[in-house]
């Protein structure tokens, strides 16, 4: 019987970060999540931590945080994210910032965290959370797409950094997935936007599981530093 | 005066508990117990031993001073001299750290 792994999830209060969760603790394993405001999942496996992902004291207090309860942190799901859906001119640059903060700078931190922790075992899983806002170009998402153009990059460079300590690192693309995250886009644009995917549906939070599961697989050890789309969307 | 004392005794106590644990935490043994180059021309560590030896050490601090420091901060990267080059500078730094 395989023992319980430790996953480490961030942006769990809702959305596909606390669907990640949820999943997770059916399969019977360890889940430390973190958002702005408290949790709402209550689970004798679960154990949540309020922060912002942006702060680094407080990054590093919930990743020592884990290691001391549990000794090792086999999976890191950097889920949290946030949108800005405008066109360029007229984005208060406190916006650009603050989807800065969290969507690349809460990303790093945590990697940052997290790899230290997992170098002491030499092994570990993780996922950044990209979008298909980027390959596609999306108009009126610049400062997202941005964003996670950035985790992009950074996964991938980060991949050849820690590929010899045996961590990998991937990210997946999630097309829009019915959440918080898009409530605010207007339906016609979104119906174009599924236009231009070879499947033209929502993902499901199930979609997004299915990649993740793939990356955290013991199997997929020989898998790193790329960016999975859903939807048939190509990078 | 007794207070001030009191408190360089420590500071002392704490330089060589810290010594001691950037020593013990080294990957490869240095030669003798000199200031030796831990990275940089003529150190012991390449760079890759150097980011898993300061991840390393950021876990000991912890559990020997309570401590939850990250030795890669904005100073250490802005010093003309890197603070990992030696067994010397780099426990400087720590204290420094610790004082913080």
């Amino acid at each position: 019987m395989s023992r319980k792994r430790i996953v480490v999830i961030t942006g769990t209060s809702r959305g596909i970060g606390r669907g990640l969760a949820a999943y997770f603790l059916r399969q019977g394993d360890i889940v430390c999540g973190c958002s702005r405001k408290p949790g709402t999942l209550r689970h004798e496996r679960y154990r949540h931590f309020v922060l912002d992902v942006a702060d680094e004291k407080a990054v590093v207090a919930m990743i020592r945080s884990v290691m001391a309860d549990h000794g090792r942190i086999d999976a890191l799901l950097n889920n949290a994210g946030i949108a800005a859906m405008n066109h360029a001119l007229i984005t208060p640059d406190s916006v650009a910032r603050a989807v800065f903060a969290t969507n690349f700078h809460g990303t790093f931190l945590f990697c940052r965290e997290a790899a230290k922790a997992m170098l002491r075992r030499k092994a570990g899983r993780i996922v950044n959370f990209a979008t298909v806002a980027t390959p596609l170009r999306l108009e009126g998402e610049a400062i997202y797409a941005a964003s996670k153009a950035a985790v992009e990059s950074f996964t991938q460079v980060l991949a050849r950094e820690l590929g010899p300590s045996g961590i990998t690192v991937n990210a997946v693309g999630p097309t829009p997935v019915p959440t918080d995250l898009i409530k605010s886009v207007p339906p016609a644009k979104m119906t174009a936007l599924l236009a231009r995917q070879a499947i033209r549906r929502f993902g499901s939070i199930k979609d997004v599981i299915n990649v993740v599961d793939f990356f955290l697989s013991p199997r997929s050890d020989f898998i790193t530093g790329q960016i999975v789309y859903l939807g048939g969307v190509n990078g | 005066m007794g207070n001030r004392r009191r408190v360089s005794t420590r500071t002392q106590a704490s330089a060589a508990k810290v010594r001691q644990l950037v020593l013990d935490t080294l990957p490869k043994p240095l030669s003798g117990q000199g200031n030796e180059t831990i990275f940089g021309p003529g150190g012991v560590l390449d760079s890759l031993d150097l980011v898993n030896f300061l991840a390393d050490l950021e876990y000991r601090l912890d559990e020997s001073f309570e401590r939850k420091i990250v030795l890669a901060s904005e100073r250490a990267m802005s010093q003309h001299r890197s603070p990992f080059r030696d067994v010397d500078s780099l426990t400087a730094y720590i204290i420094e750290l610790l004082a913080e």
